[in-house]
């Protein structure tokens, strides 16, 4: 039980290039599961091992429960972390490889055995104690790293994308298990992926980085909802928001956008009122571009040219583009959609999900 | 299917033909370590009958044998072991840290591979000089450390390159010490790799006999190569008697072949490191 703060905390490898991680501040909650996500190479795996000591800090601190850890090695934080490449010691049993932090630590061997059997018996894995690494399946190994971890009975757990190397399948189902296990063990856990599925089901709350720095943190569907600018309506969401540039015009509320050669009235829930000639980007979900059929109050019908279909079965993406606009516009619908590549019609938005981002991508939000 | 039986048959007949030709010599000198020299120069190539095993004594207990062998244990055991621990350590400090002139220290120590002996050995003779050293065991030792090591770490290092940091960075969460993890993790994994250094400086520095005969002169200091240089006279070859001599000389290089060889297989094929 631990709450693990980040303050400015800062990554420089080497002077010559940017930062790995810079100013990241971020408290994750005794007892959360928080993940960070963000792009490849966006300092995330830097932040985990500044957190679990195998990495110095530039600058700026870190503390366990109130108390600085900078200086701290990584065999004092009390913490275990699992590696995305597993990281087992090959010349060592499972069983050896479970007990062998529980040794440094002088757990009596009566102890060490009952803890490595228990946790065995959790992760399906009392039948293979005494098989070496390389006789393991990915999935096997998986386990073994995972239960390395909970073997410790740490104060935190930290994962680095532990599940990058499992096919789909057991990607899933594993995915489910240590949602259950942070369930169970109601332990702090900060947990690095690229994949947005696993961020968004297991996150208690997710951090989203970008370049070394945070770039918002929040609930999953909170994120999802209200992205903080264009960077994250982009990266959240698979396929991710339609943004396109477009401009206020004259119009009640100050709120009449023109986007290619279409005017949109958004409705005050969706936007604060903007003065005439403000350049914006102008977002939307696929999910919120639909069939003109399901036209609702606030639904805006845009004339576009169908340039490709994909029929997933359970539902389809269109993918148009609109008159004097270069960016395309996808469109997510449920169901098997009668769309032709080449058509022209009309798809209806729902500007009551539209976003506004500023010039600068920062999002803006409705007063009040 | 017959074209692969006759793949077999032809890489055994291969494989048969130049095993025959390497163990040729080492069976003609086995052959001849049974027979006395006047037998020998009689018919260079007749089987070992009758066969004087006593000759084994003789070449042990007359010859002064028995002090070349020890020494030869001493030096050589004790420069492997030296060479084994140091150049492991060097090697993993080389492949795992990283520190200012790392490249540079590994390029120096590498670069001297390339210096035969021949260049250094009047130098080396005057330090050891200097230094008390000449004539004495544990010169010959510090010597032999010296000339094999750039090699070992050279073999070695390469090996704990290969061993993924993240093994290095689990066992620090696991709460070990960078000392503990050098035995505990590193060393181990990197047994494979240990092991052909240890079979091959050991046969080597067994066998050395430029630099023992160069900085080696007393008779009770005298290692194993030295020892059977002695059976040369000026005038008459004792044949026979190096013939023993030699394969009294060849069993610890068997036997520690033969120890450390089984991990070497294992090391080639199961793939210790993922
Ligand atoms: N040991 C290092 N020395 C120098 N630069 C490094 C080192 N480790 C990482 N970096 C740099 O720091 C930046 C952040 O790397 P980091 O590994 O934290 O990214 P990441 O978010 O984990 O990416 P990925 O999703 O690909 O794992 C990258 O630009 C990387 O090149
Ligand atoms: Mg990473």
């Amino acid at each position: 039980m631990a709450v693990v703060t980040l303050d400015r905390l800062t990554k420089i490898y080497d002077r010559a290039h940017a930062p790995a991680a810079e100013d990241v501040t971020l408290e994750v909650r005794d007892g959360e599961f928080m993940v960070l996500l963000g792009p490849s190479g966006c300092g995330k795996t830097t932040t985990l091992r500044m957190i679990a000591g195998l990495e110095s800090i530039t600058s700026g601190t870190l503390s366990i429960d109130g108390r600085v850890v900078n200086g701290v090695p990584a065999k004092d934080r009390d913490i275990a972390m699992v590696f995305q490449s597993y990281a087992l010691y090959p010349h060592m049993t499972v069983r050896e490889n479970l007990g062998f932090g529980l040794r440094r630590r002088a757990v009596e061997r009566a102890e060490i055995d009952r803890r490595v059997a228990a946790v065995a018996g959790v992760l399906g894995l009392a039948g293979l104690l005494d098989r070496k690494p390389h006789a393991l399946s990915g999935g096997q190994r998986q386990r073994v790293a995972l239960g390395r971890a909970i073997v410790r009975d740490p104060k935190v757990f930290l994962f680095d994308e532990p599940l990058s190397n499992l096919d789909a399948a057991l990607r899933v189902s594993t995915r489910g298990e240590i949602a259950a296990l942070h369930r169970r063990l109601q332990a702090t856990m900060i947990y690095v992926t690229h994949d947005q599925v696993e961020a968004m089901t297991m996150g208690t709350r997710i951090c989203i980085m970008n370049g070394g720095r945070v770039v918002q943190v929040g609930a999953p569907i909170d994120v999802y909802r209200r992205p903080a600018n264009t960077f994250v309506a982009g990266f959240l969401g698979n396929p991710p928001m339609n943004l396109m540039p477009a401009v206020v015009t004259d119009g009640p509320g100050g709120r009449r956008l023109r986007v290619g050669a279409a005017d949109l009235d958004l409705p005050a829930g969706a936007a604060p009122s903007l003065a005439p000639g403000t350049a914006v980007t102008f977002g939307i979900r696929p999910e919120d571009v639909g069939d003109p059929a399901t036209t609702g109050a606030h639904r805006a019908g845009v004339a576009v040219e169908i340039v490709q279909v994909e029929r997933l079965g359970a539902e389809t993406m269109a993918i148009a583009r609109m008159p004097g606009l270069e960016r395309t516009l996808v469109a997510r619908i449920a169901g098997d959609a009668p769309f032709t590549i080449g058509e022209r019609r009309t798809l209806s938005l729902d500007l009551t999900a539209a976003h506004l981002f500023d010039a600068s991508g920062v999002a803006l939000r409705p007063e009040g | 299917m017959t074209a692969s039986v006759l793949k077999r048959t032809l890489l055994l007949l291969g494989l048969s033909l130049y095993t025959a030709f390497a163990s040729g010599p080492f069976v003609w000198a086995a052959m001849m370590s049974l027979r006395t020299t006047t037998e020998i120069h009689r018919s260079h190539f007749a089987l070992p009958f009758p066969a004087h095993w006593h000759k084994f004594p003789e070449a042990w207990f007359n010859s002064n044998y028995a002090t070349y062998f020890g020494n030869s244990v001493q030096v050589v055991v004790t420069a492997v072991v030296i060479l084994t621990v140091v150049g492991a350590m060097a090697a993993h400090c080389l492949a795992r840290y990283r520190f200012r002139l790392n490249r540079v220290i590994y390029f120096v120590l590498f670069s001297t591979i390339i210096f035969p002996p021949q260049i250094t050995i009047i130098s080396l003779f005057q330090i050891l000089v200097q230094y008390g050293l000449y004539n004495s065991k544990v010169g010959l030792t510090l010597v032999y450390v010296a000339i094999q090591l750039p090699l070992t770490i050279y073999i070695l290092e390469s090996f704990f390159a290969r061993i993924p940091s993240d093994l290095f960075d689990a066992a620090r969460m696991d709460g070990y010490s960078d000392w503990e993890i050098f035995w505990r993790v590193a060393l181990p994994i990197a047994l494979p790799a240990v092991a052909t250094t240890i079979i091959l400086n050991f046969i080597l520095l067994w066998n050395e006999f430029l630099y023992a005969v160069v900085l080696i002169t007393d008779e009770d200091n005298r290692t194993l190569p030295l020892g059977i240089q002695r059976f040369i006279g000026d005038t008459q070859e004792d044949v026979g008697m190096i013939a023993t001599g030699l394969m009294i000389a060849i069993i610890p290089v068997v036997v520690v072949y033969a120890f450390f060889s089984e991990k070497l297989i294992q090391g080639m094929t199961a793939g210790a490191v993922k």
